[in-house]
């Protein structure tokens, strides 16, 4: 399964060597990763047992480059020859997009090579792949030790189905890059789309046009922009689009958690928006959070974090409230109003905490205890008082 | 089933990464990736400069699929959840929906509790994004283009010279 991935720019294909026990397809791997440029290929990765022997596959990623504004990947995977490892052997296959057979051309490995290609074909047969359209190419490969068999003799008992085939000697690399250049243009023939409106997907995008989704918009510089997914520094995976937004808007915020978790509730979104009017001009938060700006970069993170702590260690039994988020303003207002109702104290003393909104609650509650009086004692004092008065006003004490 | 292609759109990706960065800052861990049961690598958050996620995609892929066959020997269908534990940093990782895997790497800054309470709650999100994505590239078959191709092609003999 040829898998496009729109976000990272990426067409990836998954090919694998199949074969007989010491046929070579382990080598035909060692060769490509030798001779193909450096900044082509990734690390070449073997799971194999002690003795050199392939135990669970052999991985080597090759990047051909940006085709279009997208980078093709080819994932080339071994599978493990010998009989015994069959369960491993079977996991490889998943997901496969093209299949070199590597059979051994001598004429005593000629029952290995058979028995291979039936294991194969059962193998497929297990994921509910037909082998016969799959694109699969035959290496012939030991070419170069005496008494091999002819090439008729071999074609004659292991492709039947006239697959593609090519002679090699993986040791030396004969062959070894003409099957990787068949079974990869197999390959991308196969994941050619066959309808003409579809095929126009990965050319739109790349001219700079809108994406074929058209809420998918991508700007026209992002083909020129986008890496490779080894490249790519800080902020993975963030979209083109979301790049060009952050580079408009000068700090990113966080995600308020309530919004993005909770997008139906539109009441506690709406009280959200008219308190966020006050508090615009703070200058901890540049630029409020949208529904569309809710993209999350490495930076913010660790921002998020500390903000966090702050919240928290203000408020312990709070429902780890996010900065920003609606069940923090929310509640402090509430606060506010509970204050008034003992104090009317002025307006511009009631509320003289915006500059720590989304910094720090603790400030916020001492500067509200600050200017609140205890709840039980005001008014008792207050009540004694009129009443002293008012009994010496009516007996007329002076 | 090797005639679908998986296609991915950005703003399908855009919902995963929220998402995914959510579960993040909850968890406290260091970075999650989303890789293909087939070992592609779907998308990434945190900090993941350091790492090689094509390798660490595919290997993560293999390790999981190696685990489903363990699960069948001893008669489950399949292990949804798995954890590696290592002396600094540990992989969480937990299936999403029929073919993908959520990778989640910390370290001693959170719990192994704190991140499958998060990854449980992400995957069960991410699922319903993916479901929604499967169907739709089962319903149309959209492929690469003969341009790409074409272009592809000739580039393999530039790059692939003995």
């Amino acid at each position: 399964m040829v898998s496009i991935n729109y976000a990272t720019r990426e067409v990836n294909c998954k090919i694998v060597y199949y074969g007989p026990g010491l046929s070579g397809k382990t080598t035909n791997l060692i060769y490509v990763h030798e001779k193909v440029p450096s900044s082509t290929k990734g690390k070449l990765i073997s799971l194999a047992t002690e003795a050199d022997r392939t135990l669970y596959f052999d991985f080597l990623p090759i990047n051909i480059g940006q085709i279009n504004g997208f980078t093709a990947k080819f994932q080339l995977y071994t599978v493990p020859g010998q009989v015994y490892y069959n369960a491993t052997r079977k996991l490889v296959l998943r997901g496969v997009d093209g299949l070199v057979f590597v059979a051994d051309s001598q004429p005593d490995k000629m029952d290995e090579n058979i028995e291979s290609l039936t294991n194969l074909k059962e193998n497929l047969a297990e994921y509910g792949y037909d082998y016969k359209e799959l694109p699969i190419v035959i290496q012939y490969n030991k070419r170069d030790l005496p008494g091999v068999l002819p090439i008729d003799a071999l074609e004659a008992k292991l492709n039947p189905d006239k697959w593609k085939y090519f002679e090699g000697e993986a040791v030396s690399g004969g062959g070894v890059f003409d099957t990787l250049k068949m079974i990869i243009k197999l390959v991308l023939a196969k994941a050619q789309s066959p309808s003409t409106g579809k095929s126009q997907k990965l050319s739109e995008v790349s001219s700079g046009a809108p994406a074929p989704r058209p809420d998918a918009q991508i700007p026209s510089t992002a083909a020129s922009t986008s890496e490779t997914g080894e490249n790519r520094p800080l902020e993975p995976a963030i979209s083109s689009a979301d790049k060009t937004s952050s580079i408009n808007s000068p700090i990113e915020r966080p995600v308020p958690i309530a919004a993005t978790a909770v997008p139906d509730e539109q009441p506690v979104l709406t009280r959200q928006e008219a308190y966020r009017s006050d508090i615009r001009q703070e200058p901890g938060l540049v630029s409020l959070p949208d529904e569309k700006e809710s993209t999350i970069q490495d930076t913010n993170t660790a921002n998020a974090v500390m903000q966090k702590v702050a919240v928290e260690s203000g408020s312990p039994d709070s429902d780890r409230p996010f900065p920003g988020s609606s069940t923090s303003r929310i509640s402090r207002r509430e606060r506010r109003i509970t204050v008034s109702d003992f104090q009317p104290a002025p307006r511009s003393q009631q509320y003289p905490v915006n500059d720590n909104i989304g910094t720090e609650d603790k400030n916020d509650n001492t500067e509200i205890e600050s200017i609140m009086p205890k709840p039980t004692m005001a008014p008792s004092t207050r009540v004694v008082k009129k009443k002293r008065g008012l009994f010496k006003r009516l007996f007329g004490i002076k | 089933m090797s005639d679908d292609n998986l296609i991915i759109y950005e703003e399908e990706i855009e919902k995963v990464d929220v998402i995914l960065g959510k579960m993040l800052k909850g968890a406290e861990a260091k970075c999650a990736l989303l890789v293909d049961k087939d070992g592609h690598l779907i998308t990434r958050q945190g900090f993941t400069h350091s790492l090689d996620t094509t390798a660490l995609a595919a290997l993560l892929a293999g390790s999981f699929a190696s685990t489903k066959e363990i699960a069948r020997l001893v008669g489950e269908s399949e292990f949804s959840v798995l954890f590696h534990q290592g002396k600094k940093d540990h992989i969480h990782m937990s299936l999403v929906g029929d073919r993908s895997i959520m990778v989640v790497i910390f370290d001693d800054r959170t719990t192994i509790g704190m991140v499958r309470l998060y990854a449980k709650e992400a995957a069960a999100e991410l699922s319903k994004i993916f479901s929604s994505l499967l169907d739709r590239s089962q319903n149309s078959k959209p492929g690469i283009d003969k341009e790409f191709t074409s272009s592809a092609v000739d580039r393999l003999d530039d790059i692939f010279q003995d």
